[in-house]
């Protein structure tokens, strides 16, 4: 039986080999199958799909009413192939014709508003840095119009890109508060920047198999990512009111010579700013025109001594105190020197006169407010100032806001600030912050939170970043209204009753005349002059606060005036107050 | 089988069956059978018959998966041309989103603060600065009216807005209106004859048909000018 031996070693050597070539085959079988599974179907995939980004449109931000202050648009930029730069067959009137690089160059500068000759140096230019090179802008974020004409050519190494960028219909209304964002989509300034998170959108992808054509094979549609457009931001401005405001504020501005200038119209009811104005002003699609410091919101950013216009916030804390009333008399010298050292004047010479606390107001006599404030410890009225709002940044979201200073605690306080802080001099404010003082007057002494967003909108009607409403009572209901009436004397029989007169309203209001600062720690020749008041008094609905610095032509609050007057009667037309015939309580000044 | 085989000739049917029809019956008798006596066939039985292969089932069974397979190559030639239906009508979509959103952004432009008041400036408007109401009810006057004076906001818009610039003004000249609608012409002019002849042609023809060329021209780029005559 040698023979079955030799066979039986024979089939279990093939039996052998079959089970090494099969066991190598399954190795191989699981590895591509199961372990590279992913990867070699990702290949696959990749080689024959193509993936497509959808873009998430960033939000738009629009005003109270729902207009659109900036929004998102698709602009082109134009890109050719320099190394492809040749001339091309081209079909004119059924017939193939040449088209030179010249004539191609002449065609595309034509559509472009560029000469022939500026194309093909861009052309040139390229192919001299790197003779292969295939990518070049010939200009960058032209509209559709421009894109169309472009296409139309049909010049075969031109190209266009999508570049999604930003515009703002209104211009430079309410440009301070929009803000604004760069080149490559990213948020600058304002609310654009303030509110990125609500505004900015997510990307997204689909990926398809194609057929030879391009075209997407049904029922291919592998991987897809759905886009998130942004949220639309709502503000409490109202960009027609913006304007009026802007353009008042603009031209006054410019006849006295100010250096800078704002203006700040809120509801009194509600806390919301229906109007911010800023001079200059940035237009945030043009933002190279203004220089880089006018190109913010100093109602917001800027702080400066608010002067007279604060004696207001004083004389009310004095009466909710208790220590003073409307008529409380004192006797008004030019100067006083007090005994901690502090020496304080007024303005203009004149000799000792009896005010009553209305009178104080009338005249804006700083040694008649002195006498006052002095009845209020500097903690009281360190407190009061906290509860004001002042010191602190304001609830609106605005990017880098200023607190204000108020020059440390009663305790650093020197001799001479201790009474210059009870007439606007010596801390700081910004405009909202006065306006704010002034809503809390207004609104029976409770103070609501400054309101510049109403919400954020998210695609799915999701409404986020509401502000709070809940307000708080600084001073009493009657030490407003007293306060309240005293304004209205103020507006009655100050030295500018017959500019700011809106007849028909009863308006309270005050001025304020503030020396500047030099910068190194003295006041300059400057002034700060502003008008801060509401109306109608007898039932207030708005505030309007006006502040020009340095006006050169005219250095004092006569300047501000007229831009009070324009403003508060557009708010009073815009919003349907109807005037009341009520007379206003008639306060003694002097005694 | 005994009795299968006595009772076959007693059938009525089997004689006729294979002469006229002659089908081929797979158990029939071969024809070199002697003719003195009929050909002997085994009858199937009811079983039997029942089991045979149907030409109609047959035919069903083929015809239906052709009918498959002809619905599936209509469905998928269907699909295809819908593909490229779609396809061609979201670059559409995509084409007019982008026109609608160029016309949007030259409405929003013209709705902006600036140009409405800067017309009505143009057109002899000014602000009155004192407000004043007419009460309906009892033809009560509130307030105290006052004819505006022309001193406030008679200046121009001093809120620049680079938007605006070169867009005409209500009360500018019918000329400087009808420069926009003339520019696009050149894009189809550029690329064939046919419509710079035509154009031509137009001109020569009357102003008023040019314009109206012109304007139709603009197409969704940008909003037509209207020609007035």
């Amino acid at each position: 039986m040698k023979f079955g031996r030799s066979s039986r070693r024979r089939s279990l050597f093939a039996m052998v080999a079959l089970l090494a070539l099969v066991s190598v085959f399954v190795v191989r079988l699981v590895d591509i199958q199961i372990v590279r599974a992913d990867e070699l179907n990702a290949a696959s995939l990749a080689a024959r799909s193509t993936t497509e980004d959808i873009l998430g449109a960033r939000g738009s931000i629009v005003d109270a009413s729902g207009k659109v202050l900036a929004q998102s648009v698709m602009r082109y930029d134009v890109v050719i192939s320099p190394k492809n730069a040749k001339p091309f067959e081209r079909e004119v009137d059924g017939k193939d014709a040449t088209v030179s690089v010249a004539q191609a160059s002449a065609e595309l500068g034509r559509a472009l508003g560029m000469s022939g000759e500026s194309v093909q140096a861009i052309i040139a230019d390229s192919l001299k840095d790197d003779p292969d090179s295939d990518y070049a802008y010939v200009k960058k974020m032209v509209d559709l119009a421009t894109w169309q004409a472009v296409d139309a050519l049909d010049i075969q190494w031109v190209y266009g890109e999508g570049h999604p960028s930003r515009t703002y219909p209104d211009g430079a209304v309410a440009g301070n508060i929009v803000g604004f964002v760069g080149d490559d989509g990213e948020a600058l300034a304002g609310e654009e920047a303030a509110a990125d998170k609500c505004l900015v959108g997510k990307d997204g992808s689909t990926s398809y198999q194609t057929g030879v054509d391009g075209v997407e094979i049904p029922g291919s549609t592998t991987d897809s990512v759905a886009a998130k457009n942004g949220g639309t931001l709502k503000l409490t401005i109202d960009s027609d009111l913006q304007w009026n405001v802007q353009q008042a504020l603009a031209q006054q501005a410019q006849a006295v010579g100010a250096a800078w200038g704002t203006a700040v119209v809120q509801e009194v009811k509600t806390g919301k700013l229906v109007a911010v104005a800023d001079y200059p002003s940035v237009d945030p699609n043009n933002i190279d025109a203004t220089d880089a410091e006018d190109r913010g919101s100093r109602a917001f950013t800027a702080s400066y001594e608010p002067g007279s216009t604060f004696k207001a916030l004083t004389a009310a804390s004095a009466i909710d105190a208790g220590v003073a009333d409307p008529l409380t008399q004192v006797v008004a010298p030019y100067r006083i020197n007090f005994p901690n050292g502090a020496d304080i004047n007024d303005s203009e010479y004149h000799g000792d006169e009896n005010l009553t606390l209305t009178g104080v107001l009338i005249e804006s006599s700083n040694t008649g407010m002195s006498q006052i404030g002095e009845k209020l410890t500097d903690q009281q009225r360190y407190d009061y100032y906290k509860k004001f709002g002042l010191g602190t940044e304001t609830e609106a979201d605005f990017p880098a806001q200023d607190p204000g200073n108020l020059n440390g605690t009663p305790d650093s306080w020197d001799p001479q600030t201790k009474y210059a802080t009870m007439f606007g001099q010596g801390l700081t404010t910004t405009a909202v912050q006065i306006a704010s003082v002034y809503q809390t007057i207004a609104n029976g002494g409770v103070r609501l939170p400054v309101q510049l967003v109403e919400g954020c909108t998210q695609e799915d009607g999701t409404v986020t970043d509401v502000p709070s409403t809940k307000g708080e009572q600084v001073v009493s209901a009657t030490a407003a209204k007293q306060t309240s009436d005293i304004l209205e004397m103020v507006y009655q029989q100050g030295w500018l009753a017959n500019v700011w007169n809106i007849p028909g309203y009863r308006v309270a209001s005050k001025t304020g005349t503030a020396q500047m600062p030099d910068g190194n720690g003295g006041y300059s020749h400057g002034y700060l002059v502003s008008v801060s008041g509401f109306a109608p008094a007898d039932d207030p609905q708005y505030v309007v606060s006006v502040s020009l610095a340095d006006p050169v032509n005219m250095n004092t609050s006569g300047a501000a005036a007229p831009i009070f007057k324009q403003v508060m009667s557009q708010v009073l037309k815009k919003y349907r107050v109807v005037p009341t015939d009520t007379a206003a309580t008639q306060l003694p000044a002097n005694w | 089988m005994n009795e299968t085989l006595a009772r076959a000739p007693q059938m009525p049917v089997w004689g006729s069956l294979a002469q006229s029809a002659a089908a081929p019956e797979p158990i029939q008798a071969p024809s070199a059978t002697p003719s003195w006596r009929p050909s002997i066939t085994i009858a199937p039985t009811r079983d039997q018959r029942r089991a045979r292969p149907r030409l109609f089932y047959a035919i069903v069974a083929v015809s239906g998966v052709a009918a498959i397979f002809i619905a599936k190559l209509l469905l998928s030639v269907a699909l295809s041309q819908g593909a490229y239906e779609s396809s061609h009508a979201e670059s559409e979509l995509k084409h007019l989103q982008q026109n609608a959103q160029a016309v949007g952004e030259d409405l929003d432009r013209v709705k902006s603060p600036q140009y409405l008041a800067e017309n009505a400036a143009a057109l002899g408007m000014v602000t009155n600065a004192h407000p004043a109401y007419l009460r309906l009810s009892d033809g009560a006057v509130l307030g105290q009216p006052q004819a505006a004076d022309s001193a406030t906001g008679g200046a121009g818009n001093a809120v620049p807005n680079s938007l605006l610039t070169g867009v005409p003004l209500v009360t500018d000249p019918p000329p400087a209106a009808a420069e926009p609608a003339a520019k696009p012409a050149e894009k189809p002019a550029t690329k064939t004859h046919k419509t710079t002849d035509a154009a031509a042609t137009a001109g020569a023809a009357g102003t008023t048909e040019a314009a109206t060329a012109a304007g139709a021209g603009v197409g969704p780029a940008g909003i037509p000018t209207p020609v007035t005559h």
